[in-house]
C-alpha cells in the first residue's frame, strides 16, 4: 500500500494561497534567499545533479536546458524565462492544482531560475481558461513585488528581475514551446522551425529558458533542500515526485503526488480507491491525448520516462484515465483524433490534411469498409509518416494513442 | 566571405558557403529537390515539408530548406522513404485542393501531381475533400482572384507581402483545414493591400492570381515574353511583359536583376493596358478650320518643316522651341536635342525635370559636381540611417522603399522623415519632423547648428574634401549660429528635441543616405533646400563611401537619361556646359557640322519658354511627350502663351489637354512598341525593348524628328538602328563613352563607365568630387520667408503631389481600369479643425481659388496635413491644380513652386 509523498503538493490546503505571509511561514522563498546568495552557475549544477526532469511531458533535464540557456550568445543584452502555465492535454491539471493552490511557489522557483541564468524578464503564459489559476497568480506577483521578490534589487542581492503574466487564447498548440514564444510575440500560434531552439533563439530573438509549473515548482524545493534530499525520492534516472491526476473509471479521481516509479495498480488501487464499478480495469490512457493506450498487461509496469518509453508507453504529463470493461477505446481514440483535426493550427500539411483524414479513417472503421485491419494498419502508417514529416509535435502525437490502441485493442477497433 | 564546406548529397561531392540553405544548396548544384513552400527570397517557412531529406547522425527527416550546410555533412535526397513521404505529402495535398487548371498561371503543384503520377486517380490513396471545407473565393481586389481552393497554404504571399515588400497585409484566418488566406481583417479589396502583385508573382499554384486578361492566358501556348524596362517613374524596374495575340496581358518582374529583384508596384504590374487603348492616336491629325483632320506622314512632316523654317526665317533662330520627354528613350531625346541645337539653331530645349528636380540636380552640380543619385538602389538596404526630405517614397518610387523597409524592419535602420505631410513611410520612420510649409532651410540650418555645437563634424573630412577647407567651414559655422532649436521651432513648428535627435542620428550613423523628392526641389527655394542637404552632408562627411551620399530619387522612367544625354537649355551630353567651345567644337565634329553653327548661348527653360511665348518671343514649339497644360505651373498663364504660339506641334501617344492647342499632332509609339535606353535614378542605363507593334500609323519618336530634320533640309544622321544612335551618344558624353548596346543585353550599367572594361560606378565621389578641383562647396544659405504667404485673403497654403495609383498628368495610367479602379477622383486633404471651422463636411464639393484661378474639387479630412496647410494630387485634368500654382521661379534652377500656393476655399 503505497501513499502520496507531497512536496511540492506539500502546502496545498494547509496554507491561504493568497497569503504570502502564510506561505513564507510555511518555509516559502528560502530556496530564494539561499539562491540569491550562490552563484548562478552552482544553482544550475545543483539541479543538473538533483536529476530533475521536466515535468511537462518529455523529460528532457531541466539542469541541461538552464545550462545550454545560460551559455548560448554571450553578447545577447537580454535572456527570458517563460512558464509554461498552459495546461491544456486532455485530462491533466497538476500544474492548476499548484497555480490555485500554492502560486508562489512556482513564483519562486521562476525567480531561482532566472536568476540562475541571469534573465531579467519572465513571462507566465496561462491558459486563458485557467480563471482561478490567472487570479492567484496575478495576485501572488503583486504580493511578490511588495516583499521585493520580484522587481529591482531583489532582497538587495543587486538582481532584477520582471515577471508579467500573458494569456492564452484557446489554442492547444500554444502550450508547445515555440508556438507559445510565436504567441507571447503577438504572432499568430504557429510552431516555428526547430533548430533554433529557446535556449539559443526564443522570445523577441532572445536566449530563453522555457519551463513547466510543476518543473520550476520542484526548483526552490532542491535548493532549499540539497540535491541529495531530492535525489532519496524516484528512481536513480527518474529522481522526485510526479503529480499524477486520474479521472475516468475509479472511486477517488483527482491528483496524487506520488515518488516516480510507482505502478499503474498501484496509482489506482492504492491512491485513487480503485475501480468505481463492479466491472474490470479495461485501459488506461496515460499522458492524455498525445498519449498512450495501454492495458491490464501494463499495469504492473514502474511508471518512469525510462521504463514507459522501453515498453511503448508514455508518461507524458502525468494524465491518467482509467476505463472499465464496456467503455470505448474506439469511442476514446475517435475523440483523440478529432482532437488533433481541430486542435491542428494548419501550417503543415501532414498534420493539416493527415489529422482530419484519420479522423475519416476512424469513421471508416465503423462504416463499413471490407478490410478494416487493412484500414487499421494504413491508418497506423499514416500516422508513422505524419510522424515523420511534421514540423511541430502536434503532427507527432496521433501516432501515439493509435497505434498504442491498435496494438491492445486492434480486435475491438476492427470489429 | 563565409568559409567554404564541403559536403555531399547523395553521393554527390558539394562545395557550398558554410551556413547555406541546404535545398538551395542542392538547387543551385542541380539536385531538384521537390519543394512548395520555399522561395529563395523569402525565409525558409517548413510548411510544405516536401523537401525532407536525411542527414547522417541526424535523427529522422529534416526539411531541407530549414538547415544550414555544415562542414562533412552527408545527406541523403532520394531514397524509396524519402519518395513515399513525398507521395504522401502531395496526395494530403490533393485531398483539400480543386485540381481545375485554365492554364492561365505556372502552377508548380500540378507540376509535382504529375511527376509523381498522382494524377491517376487510381495511385492515390485519399479521397477528395476541398468541397466539403467551404473554401471561399475572394474577388474583391481590383486586380487579383484569390481562390483557397487552390491555395496550398504554403505562406509564401503572407511572406512576399511581409518580407519582400514590408507591407504585411496578407495573413491567415481560421485554423487546421479550414484555413485560408485574406486580406487586412478578411476581404481583400477592403484591405490595405494596394495591388503591388507581389503575392501573384510568388504564388505557386492558383490561388493568387491577377484578374486582367486571365481569360486570354494559355501559358503553354501562344505567349511572347518580352523583356523591358517600367515606363512609370525612375526606379526603372525589369519588367517581362507578356503578349499574346499582339497584345500586353501580362506583366511580371523580372527576378534575380537589379534594381527591383523581381519586385515591382501596381503601376508596373497592372498598368500596361494604356498601351492598347482605343483612345491611341493612331494617324497624323492636322488642324484644319479648327478641327483636326486626318493627314499622311507626308502631308504632316512638310507642313511642320515648312512652318518651323518659315518661323526661323522669319523670327530668327531664336524664336524656336522644344520640350523633349523624360517618357521616350536616350535616343529619341538625343536626336530631338540635335535637333533643336543643329537645325533649328538654338538651345531652347528643356522637358519636366526643370519642373521636378532641377534645382536638386543645380545644386548638385554647384556643390559636388554630378546632378545624379551619388549611390546604388540596393545601398538602402544597408544603409543605418535614411533621412527622407520632401519624398513620399512609398508612393513615388514604391520599389525603392521596399530597399528601405528592408534596411528598417530587418536591420532596424532608423528613417528620419522631413514632410510636412504624412506620407505611408511614417509608419516606419524613427521620426517624423513636419516643418510648416516652406520652412526647410531654417530646419536644416537648425540641425546643421546642432551638429557644430555637438562637434559631430567631420574635420579630416573637411579638411580634406571640402573646397576652402576649415575656413569655409566657419563661414557655415558663423550663419548656422543664430539657428538655434529654439528659434527653429519658432520658425518650423518642430519640436526642437526631435530635431535634435534627428541631426544626432544622421551626423553619427555609419552609413547615412539622403533621399530627397519633389518636397524640397519644388520651391522657389529648391536649391538652397538642398545646398543646405549638401552642406550638412559634406561637414559630417557622409558621402564618399559605398552607402552613404545624397539621392534624388526620379519621377519618371528616364528623368535621368534625359538630362544625361544633354536635353538641356544648360547642358550638352554628359553635363558639359553649352557655353564650353571645346566641347562644342568636339560635338560639332561629331555632327559634321560647323563649330560656328552650334550656338553657345544658354537656352531656355521650360517656364521660360512659355514665358517667352506669352511674350511673343517664341513662335513655335515642337513638343513631345509633355503636357504643359497639366504640368506647367499657372496653367491660365501657360494657356495663354501657348494659344500665342503661330505654330504648334505635339507629338504623343494620346490627346491630351495640350493637344487642343496644336496645328499638327503626330501619333507616337508607347513604351512597349520600341527599342532603346533608359536611365534610372541610380544612373543606371537598361534596355527598353520592343514587344508590340504600334497601331495605326503610329511612329517611333526618333524616326519622326529624323524626318522632320531631314524635310528642313538638315539630315541628323544615318541612322539604321537605335543602337547607332546610343554609340554616337557614347561618342559624345564621356559618362557613357564605355557602354553599348551588346553590354546591357542582360544588366544594366552605373554611369560613369569611361570605357569598354569599365563595369559602370556604383557609387560616386569615393575619392574626388566631379568639381573642378575635385573638392566638396559648401554653399551656406540663409532662410528667407516664401514670398507666398497665406493671408486673410488666402488663409491656406496648399501643397501639391503625386499618388501611387497615377502618374505625372495621367495621360498614361488613367487609362488603366486597374488603376482606377483603385483611385480616379481628384480630392482637397484639410485639416479636420479647419473643415470644422470652414464648415465642411467628407466628400463635399468645394472652390479653391488663389491668385492666379480657381477649381473645384472634393474635400477629404484628413490629419495627414497641418492645420492651415492643404494637400492635392495634380494628376487630374478635372481638378488641375496648376491652374492655382506660380510660375515665380527659383533663380538658380529655374523651377516652379509646386508646392506653396496661397489659396481660399470655399463652398460650392
Amino acid at each position: 500500500m503505497i501513499k502520496e509523498t507531497r512536496i511540492t503538493l506539500k502546502n496545498v490546503g494547509k496554507i491561504n494561497p493568497e497569503s504570502i505571509d502564510d506561505y513564507i511561514a510555511a518555509g516559502g522563498y528560502a530556496g530564494l534567499k539561499k539562491a540569491l546568495k550562490m552563484e548562478p552557475f552552482s544553482i544550475i549544477d545543483e539541479v543538473l545533479d538533483a536529476g530533475l526532469r521536466g515535468r511537462g511531458g518529455a523529460g528532457f533535464s531541466t539542469g541541461t536546458k538552464k545550462k545550454f540557456t545560460s551559455r548560448s550568445c554571450q553578447t545577447c543584452p537580454q535572456r527570458y524565462v517563460v512558464v509554461n502555465a498552459d495546461e491544456g492535454e486532455p485530462g491533466t491539471f497538476k500544474d492548476r492544482v499548484i497555480m490555485e493552490n500554492d502560486p508562489h511557489l512556482y513564483i519562486e522557483g521562476t525567480i531561482i531560475a532566472a536568476y540562475s541564468i541571469n534573465a531579467t524578464k519572465g513571462f507566465i503564459y496561462i491558459r486563458g481558461e485557467y480563471t482561478g489559476s490567472i487570479d492567484k497568480t496575478r495576485k501572488a506577483i503583486a504580493a511578490a513585488y511588495e516583499r521585493g521578490f520580484l522587481g529591482k534589487n531583489i532582497l538587495g542581492s543587486g538582481f532584477d528581475f520582471d515577471l508579467e503574466l500573458k494569456l492564452g487564447a484557446g489554442s492547444y498548440l500554444c502550450g508547445e514551446e515555440l508556438t507559445m514564444l510565436e504567441s507571447l510575440e503577438g504572432k499568430r500560434g504557429h510552431p516555428r522551425i526547430k533548430p533554433p531552439f529557446p535556449a539559443e533563439k526564443g522570445v523577441f530573438g532572445a536566449p530563453t529558458l522555457v519551463n513547466n509549473v510543476e518543473t520550476l515548482s520542484n526548483v526552490p524545493l532542491i535548493i532549499a533542500n540539497g540535491k541529495d534530499w531530492y535525489k532519496q525520492f524516484g528512481t536513480e534516472r527518474s529522481p522526485g515526485t510526479k503529480i499524477f491526476t486520474i479521472s475516468g473509471k475509479v472511486k477517488n479521481p483527482g491528483y496524487y503526488e506520488v515518488e516516480m516509479g510507482v505502478s499503474l495498480r498501484e496509482l489506482i488501487w492504492d491512491l485513487a480507491g480503485g475501480m468505481s464499478g463492479d466491472k474490470p480495469f479495461k485501459a488506461a490512457l496515460l499522458g492524455g491525448a498525445a498519449g498512450t493506450f495501454v492495458d491490464a498487461s501494463m499495469l504492473d509496469e514502474r511508471m518512469t520516462y525510462d521504463n514507459l518509453r522501453e515498453k511503448g508507453a508514455t508518461l507524458g504529463s502525468g494524465a491518467v484515465i482509467v476505463l472499465e470493461e464496456g467503455d470505448s477505446v474506439y469511442d476514446m481514440l475517435y475523440n483523440c483524433l478529432r482532437f488533433f483535426k481541430h486542435e491542428s493550427c494548419g501550417k503543415c500539411v501532414p498534420c493539416r490534411v493527415g489529422t482530419s483524414m484519420l479522423a475519416k479513417g476512424t469513421e471508416k472503421l465503423r462504416n463499413g469498409v471490407p478490410d478494416k485491419r487493412a484500414l487499421l494498419d494504413q491508418m497506423v502508417h499514416e500516422s508513422e509518416i505524419m510522424a515523420a514529416t511534421s514540423l511541430c509535435p502536434l503532427g507527432q502525437s496521433p501516432i501515439l494513442p493509435l497505434k498504442s490502441a491498435a496494438r491492445y485493442f486492434a480486435e475491438e477497433l476492427t470489429k | 566571405m563565409p568559409k567554404i564546406v564541403n559536403l555531399t548529397i547523395d553521393n554527390q561531392k558539394i562545395q557550398a558557403p558554410e551556413g547555406a540553405n541546404l535545398l538551395q544548396v542542392a538547387k543551385d548544384n542541380g539536385i531538384a529537390i521537390p519543394h512548395l513552400c520555399y522561395h529563395k527570397k523569402l525565409t525558409p517557412t517548413g510548411a510544405c515539408r516536401l523537401c525532407v531529406v536525411k542527414i547522417k547522425d541526424m535523427r529522422g527527416l529534416i526539411a531541407s530548406c530549414t538547415v544550414k550546410v555544415e562542414e562533412g555533412m552527408e545527406v541523403t535526397a532520394f531514397d524509396n522513404e524519402l519518395e513515399e513521404a513525398r507521395k504522401y505529402l502531395l496526395d494530403y495535398l490533393l485531398a483539400e485542393h480543386d485540381e481545375s487548371y485554365d492554364g492561365s498561371y505556372h502552377d508548380e503543384f500540378r507540376e509535382l501531381i504529375f511527376k509523381y503520377a498522382l494524377d491517376k486517380k487510381e495511385n492515390r490513396r485519399f479521397p477528395s475533400i476541398w468541397k466539403e471545407l467551404g473554401y471561399p473565393k475572394d474577388e474583391t481586389s481590383p486586380v487579383l482572384t484569390y481562390d483557397a481552393a487552390k491555395c496550398i497554404k504554403c505562406f509564401r504571399c503572407i511572406k512576399a507581402c511581409d518580407e519582400v515588400q514590408g507591407k504585411n497585409v496578407l495573413s491567415f484566418t481560421n485554423r487546421g483545414i479550414v484555413s485560408y488566406i485574406i486580406g487586412g481583417f478578411d476581404k481583400w479589396g477592403e484591405s490595405e493591400c494596394d495591388g503591388c502583385g507581389e503575392c501573384i508573382q510568388l504564388c505557386p499554384t492558383g490561388a493568387i492570381v491577377e484578374k486582367p486578361h486571365r481569360e486570354k492566358i494559355n501559358i503553354e501556348n501562344g505567349i511572347k515574353k518580352v523583356r523591358t524596362t517600367c515606363p512609370y517613374c525612375g526606379v526603372g524596374c525589369q519588367l517581362e511583359l507578356w503578349v499574346k495575340d499582339g497584345k500586353i496581358v501580362r506583366s511580371n518582374g523580372v527576378e534575380d536583376v537589379s534594381p527591383n529583384y523581381g519586385r515591382l508596384c501596381v503601376k508596373g504590374r497592372f498598368g500596361y493596358d494604356y498601351v492598347n487603348h482605343r483612345e491611341r492616336l493612331t494617324t497624323p491629325l492636322i488642324k484644319k478650320d479648327g478641327k483636326f483632320v486626318e493627314a499622311t506622314w507626308d502631308e504632316a512632316l512638310d507642313l511642320i518643316a515648312r512652318k518651323f523654317t518659315e518661323v526661323k526665317e522669319k523670327y530668327g533662330r531664336k524664336a524656336l522651341a522644344g520640350y523633349a520627354s523624360a517618357k521616350t528613350t536616350n535616343e529619341d531625346n538625343y536626336l530631338f536635342m540635335k535637333l533643336v541645337r543643329m537645325v533649328f539653331g538654338n538651345n531652347n530645349v528643356d522637358f519636366c525635370t526643370r519642373l521636378c528636380h532641377a534645382s536638386t540636380v543645380t545644386a548638385m552640380l554647384r556643390s559636388v559636381g554630378d546632378g545624379a543619385g551619388s549611390n546604388s538602389i540596393e545601398d538602402y538596404e544597408t544603409s543605418d540611417c535614411m533621412l527622407v526630405t520632401g519624398n513620399n517614397m512609398i508612393e513615388t518610387h514604391p520599389v525603392t522603399a521596399t530597399f528601405v523597409k528592408h534596411a528598417v524592419q530587418r536591420n532596424g535602420a532608423k528613417v528620419i522623415i522631413i514632410d510636412p505631410k504624412w506620407t505611408p513611410l511614417v509608419k516606419d520612420a524613427y521620426i517624423w519632423l513636419q516643418p510648416k510649409l516652406g520652412t526647410d532651410v531654417a530646419l536644416l540650418n537648425g540641425m546643421i547648428n546642432v551638429i557644430i555645437s555637438e562637434g559631430l563634424i567631420n574635420q579630416t573630412f573637411i579638411e580634406k574634401r571640402v573646397d576652402g577647407g576649415i575656413k569655409a567651414y566657419e563661414a557655415l559655422k558663423e550663419l548656422a549660429e543664430k539657428y538655434t532649436p529654439d528659434y527653429v521651432e519658432e520658425i518650423t513648428g518642430v519640436p526642437a528635441h526631435l530635431m535634435i535627435d534627428a541631426a544626432r542620428t544622421y551626423a553619427k550613423a555609419q552609413r547615412p543616405l539622403i533621399a530627397t523628392g519633389m518636397g524640397y526641389s519644388q520651391q522657389v527655394t529648391g536649391t538652397h533646400n538642398v545646398f543646405c542637404l549638401l552642406n550638412m552632408m559634406l561637414i559630417t562627411g557622409q558621402v564618399g563611401r559605398v552607402g552613404a551620399g545624397l539621392n534624388p530619387p526620379r519621377g519618371q522612367n528616364n528623368v535621368q537619361g534625359v538630362s544625361d544625354v544633354g536635353t538641356s537649355p544648360f547642358t550638352y551630353p554628359g553635363y558639359i556646359s553649352v557655353e564650353d567651345a571645346e566641347n562644342r567644337r568636339k560635338v560639332a565634329k561629331i555632327w559634321g557640322v560647323p563649330f560656328e553653327s552650334l550656338d553657345g548661348e544658354k537656352g531656355l527653360s521650360t517656364v521660360e519658354i512659355m514665358q517667352a511665348a506669352y511674350e511673343g518671343k517664341v513662335k513655335a514649339m515642337y513638343i513631345m511627350g509633355e503636357n504643359p497644360m497639366i504640368t506647367d505651373p499657372n496653367l491660365n498663364h501657360t494657356e495663354e502663351a501657348i494659344k500665342k504660339l503661330e505654330f504648334l506641334v505635339v507629338q504623343d501617344i494620346f490627346h491630351t489637354e495640350t493637344t487642343p492647342y496644336a496645328d499638327v499632332i503626330l501619333p507616337a509609339a508607347a513604351f512597349a512598341e520600341k527599342e532603346g535606353t533608359v536611365v534610372n535614378s541610380d544612373r543606371r542605363v537598361a534596355r527598353m525593348r520592343k514587344a508590340v507593334d504600334p497601331p495605326g500609323q503610329a511612329r517611333q519618336d526618333w524616326h519622326i524628328i529624323a524626318e522632320i530634320a531631314e524635310r528642313m533640309g538638315k539630315p541628323l544622321g544615318n541612322y539604321k538602328t537605335e543602337s547607332d544612335i546610343w554609340d554616337e551618344i557614347a561618342q559624345t558624353a564621356p559618362i557613357f563613352a564605355g557602354i553599348s548596346y551588346d553590354r546591357l543585353e542582360h544588366h544594366g550599367i552605373q554611369w560613369p563607365c569611361p570605357d569598354k572594361d569599365h563595369p559602370g560606378t556604383a557609387t560616386l565621389f569615393l575619392e574626388k568630387f566631379n568639381t573642378p578641383n575635385g573638392l566638396g562647396k559648401l554653399h551656406p544659405v540663409d532662410y528667407a520667408e516664401q514670398t507666398e504667404r497665406a493671408n486673410a485673403k488666402y488663409p491656406f497654403i496648399l501643397n501639391s503631389g503625386r499618388i501611387l495609383y497615377q502618374y505625372h498628368s495621367s495621360t498614361m495610367s488613367r487609362r488603366n481600369k486597374a488603376l482606377n479602379d483603385f483611385a480616379n477622383e481628384a480630392y482637397l486633404l484639410m485639416h479636420p479643425d479647419d473643415a470644422e471651422k470652414c464648415g465642411f463636411h467628407e466628400g463635399e464639393m468645394v472652390k479653391i481659388t488663389s491668385r492666379r484661378g480657381q477649381i473645384e474639387t472634393a474635400v477629404r479630412i484628413s490629419e495627414e496635413v497641418l492645420q492651415g496647410e492643404l494637400f492635392m494630387p495634380f494628376h487630374y485634368s478635372e481638378a488641375p491644380v496648376n491652374r492655382l500654382t506660380r510660375d515665380e521661379l527659383d533663380p538658380y534652377s529655374k523651377i516652379a513652386p509646386f508646392k506653396i500656393s496661397a489659396v481660399r476655399v470655399e463652398k460650392l
